[in-house]
């Protein structure tokens, strides 16, 4: 019998929280070297923030997002604080109270997250601009954008769309 | 009705509080201005190394089946001896390459020396070989992380090559951890020269895979295809180590199509490398009274102790 849901513990699910984050950062650190002729990217770690935000927005907070940039520039050797500040930014534009939360279907899910991509892609440009004193190139960031967004759907129809629920579950 | 702890229905469960975001984005802002590379403070340095150190053992092993990722099935175990033979065949080709390169460069240097007496070049310590952990490489950042440190005698600013030639140098150096600086970063600045006319430049990294050359002059002994290797002008990097060519991009800029670029940056050489003292940095090292003396025809050479003029 299930148990009622007012007794359910949400320690397993910061604890997944924590694993996955931690598992997408690392898959995004290592994965650069993949490529033969240059680095082949996906945001994972923006991909596994927007999901956690649909499927328990109360985990995503400015801190976390803080935490979460900082921790990522530092394993990609960024200037600290400029994915912090894009997630931060893109985050906060992007958060909509009658979609987090809800999960949904895949076409509105994958809108919504190009969008929050693509103003976190601007920011990071920004601030990475900032920070070393002059325009950045922008190619490797565009195609990292835009095969993030690309494939979010997939992950979007794994983990983030809403299944309908019989009568027994 | 019951309620999920900790979810909440309400706005403040959602949607971001105005003032710790804004204090969010002050911290990040604050670390983005601290963390700048062209002027970025010891601590935050230290910092980095820190975690590179921590991060290591983690990333190794989060790595490891990239690299043992053709190992699976049978028809390719064979298939992965062959290319097994041949990346150990590859790399001793690549210690041939390196002996060819040393030889390039010492021959240069004896050529130096032949025509001007006098001239001591900078000491070469043993290599330090080390496995590339992690590539670091974003539109902002160009470097890589690498599996040795402080502990196997890696220290900030030595030059590091892979089998083709130069890549960068080291920065942020850990106990057990380095980053390398790649020559392509924006950050990068190395004097290099032509190996044929000797023709001068400054080779500046603008986060493209082609750094340009600078301060070529006006009008420069330079043609496309030249060996471009470090001047050791700088007194940062030793000379003679290979570059790459001489190429111009669209606009007619000179750039430099990196050796480097040739194979995959996995297997990384750290080249320990004493730099020579500057004109008169030895001068001010002696005492005042010694260098008075040196000016007197008359007096002792400094060189001989003190010691002596108490017999």
């Amino acid at each position: 019998m299930r148990a009622p849901m007012d007794r359910r513990s949400p320690w397993p699910g910061l604890l997944a929280f924590v694993v996955t984050l931690f598992l997408a950062m690392l898959a995004y650190a290592v994965l650069g070297r993949a490529g033969a002729t240059g680095p082949i990217l996906i945001n994972l770690p923006l991909i596994t923030l927007f999901i956690w935000s649909l499927r328990r927005p109360w985990f995503i907070s400015p801190p976390v997002l803080l935490m979460a940039g900082l921790l990522q520039d530092l394993l990609t050797g960024a200037p600290l604080g400029v994915w912090a500040l894009a997630y931060i930014a893109a985050f906060s534009i992007v958060r909509d109270r009658e979609a987090d939360g809800a999960g949904g279907d895949v076409g509105p899910v994958s809108a919504r997250f190009a969008a929050l991509a693509a103003i976190a892609f601007a920011g990071a440009w920004a601030a990475g601009s900032a920070a070393i004193g002059a325009p950045a190139a922008l190619g490797a960031l565009i195609s990292e954008g835009l095969l993030t967004i690309l494939l979010f759907p997939v992950f979007a129809w794994v983990f983030a769309r809403r299944r309908e629920r019989s009568a027994f579950s | 009705m019951a309620r999920r702890p900790g979810r909440r229905h309400s706005d403040e469960g959602v949607r971001f509080p105005l003032a710790l975001t804004g204090l969010c984005l002050i911290i990040a802002a604050l670390l983005l201005w601290l963390d700048r590379p062209e002027a970025r403070i010891e601590p935050l340095s230290d910092a980095r190394a820190g975690f590179n150190d921590a991060a290591l053992p983690v990333l190794q092993f989060a790595g490891e089946p990239l690299r043992g990722m053709g190992n699976m099935g049978p028809w390719w175990r064979r298939q992965m001896e062959l290319a097994e033979e041949n990346r150990s065949l590859r790399l001793r080709a690549a210690e041939l390459r390196a002996w060819r390169d040393v030889a390039l460069s010492l021959q240069e240097r004896n050529r130096r020396y032949e025509d001007m007496l006098n001239v001591h070049g900078p000491d070469m310590g043993p290599r330090i070989s080390a496995w590339t952990v992690a590539d670091q490489s974003t539109d902002f950042v160009r470097s890589r992380l690498v599996a040795a440190g402080t502990d196997q005698g890696v220290a900030t600013g030595l030059p590091a090559v892979n089998i083709y030639g130069l890549i960068g140098r080291t920065v942020d150096v850990g106990r057990q951890s380095a980053r390398i600086l790649m020559l392509t970063d924006f950050n990068s600045r190395v004097a290099v020269m032509a190996d044929r006319s000797n023709a001068r430049a400054l080779l500046v990294g603008d986060n493209t895979d082609f750094p340009r050359l600078e301060y070529l002059g006006r009008d420069p002994d330079l043609v496309e295809g030249d060996r471009i290797v470090t001047s050791g002008d700088d007194n940062v990097m030793p000379r003679g180590l290979p570059v790459g060519e001489a190429v111009r991009d669209r606009d007619g800029r000179w750039r430099v199509a990196l050796y480097s670029r040739t194979a995959p940056i996995d297997l990384v050489w750290i080249w320990p490398f004493d730099a020579v003292d500057a004109p008169g940095s030895a001068l001010d090292e002696r005492a005042p009274a010694q260098i008075s003396a040196a000016g007197d025809p008359a007096a002792p050479p400094a060189s001989q102790p003190a010691a002596e003029e108490g017999r």
